[in-house]
């Protein structure tokens, strides 16, 4: 062993100590959180027009009301997809300016994966459930609310919490997935405004959790800094 | 750390003989722990992170390269010269293996630290 290492280093609580510092540190500069709910908030905002414009509503004469919401069909998946893309280059670009690599492809390809599997799912609903209609138990419903947008944003956002050990995120998005799966984001609110305005409220709700947590995790990285 | 390492040898009983001279040296110790975390990382980070001179630096990374723990790749971004440093699958084992020992050795050292009469 040489002096060097007897050092005041030397100790084996010391160097433990200054090892679990140096991970934190390097855990802290990998880390985007604010700009991944940052565009995804946007995301959810900036989608509410298309579901609002994109849905096709006919009402009977008797009040009753069927709808079909293409405008989620039509926007989210490209948009997800995109908003994914550009997360992860950016976690990547930072994490490089930094000097650091980016732990970050995991939770691009589970969003994606999660993308790909909310497509398929309301695809394969709106072919088939207008000519079998059938009641779901409500654990379908909650099903249902996960692999909406809404929900797979939240699953995946706890892989990112996973990859980035990040504590605060895990809380944050245990948090907006019981907003996302409480409120009845793909079966209309039930006020009087309308169906299309049913829809937007929880959306609203939603991209402004996102936004605030956004907001949240920007003010602690700059006091990290 | 999560890199799973085989259960290292104590062959005179104390975990303190089983320590490597390569890894347990605080700097170089840093210098894994950094790139393991970060999987890549760049000398700069390295350098204002555990707070050493270039040469000194240097040194260290020439040690960890020589005893093939990290690879050193140099190369270039727009007129910038850039080193990054990558650790290899032995580097992540030698790194596992030393916090084991240095838990261990800890464990030995609250085990016999009893109160004096």
């Amino acid at each position: 062993m040489t002096t060097e290492s007897m050092s005041a280093g030397g100790d084996p609580r010391r160097l433990l100590s200054d090892v679990r510092g140096l991970t934190h540190r390097v855990r802290l500069d990998q880390r985007l959180t604010w700009l991944a709910l940052l565009v995804l908030g946007l995301v959810t905002l900036v989608g509410i027009p298309f579901d609002w414009f994109g849905m096709r509503v006919n009402c009977a004469s008797d009040g009753s009301c069927e709808f079909a919401r293409r405008g989620v069909l039509f926007y989210w998946p490209p948009a997800l997809l995109l908003a994914y893309a550009g997360i992860t280059v950016s976690y990547i670009r930072a994490a490089r300016a930094r000097g650091l690599g980016a732990r970050v492809l995991p939770y691009a390809i589970t969003g994606a994966a999660l993308t790909v599997l909310f497509t398929a799912a309301w695809v394969a609903a709106a072919l088939y459930f207008p000519d079998h209609p059938v009641r779901f138990p409500s654990w379908v419903l909650v099903v249902d609310r996960l692999i909406a947008p809404w929900g797979v944003i939240g699953v995946a956002l706890l892989v990112l919490a996973r990859v980035e050990r990040n504590v605060a995120l895990l809380l944050f998005t245990l948090g907006y997935l019981a907003v996302a799966l409480t409120l009845p984001t793909n079966e209309g609110w039930g006020t009087s405004w309308g169906i299309r305005a049913d829809f937007a409220i929880p959306q609203v709700i939603c991209g402004i959790v996102l936004l605030l947590g956004a907001t949240g995790f920007a003010v602690a990285s700059r006091r990290h800094r | 750390m999560t890199a799973e390492a085989p259960e290292p040898q104590m062959s005179s009983g104390h975990p303190v003989t089983g320590l490597d001279e390569v890894v347990h040296q605080r700097v170089r110790l840093g210098i894994l722990a950094i790139a393991h975390e970060a999987r890549r990382v760049e000398f700069g980070y390295l350098r204002s992170q555990l707070d050493l001179t270039a040469g000194n630096l240097s040194k260290h990374l020439s040690v960890l390269e020589m005893a093939s723990l990290i690879d050193v790749e140099k190369g270039y971004e727009g007129r910038r010269g850039r080193t990054w440093v990558t650790l290899t699958a032995a580097g992540s084992t030698a790194l596992a293996e030393e916090i084991k020992r240095l838990k261990l050795l800890i464990t030995q050292i609250e085990s016999t630290d009893t109160p004096e009469d």
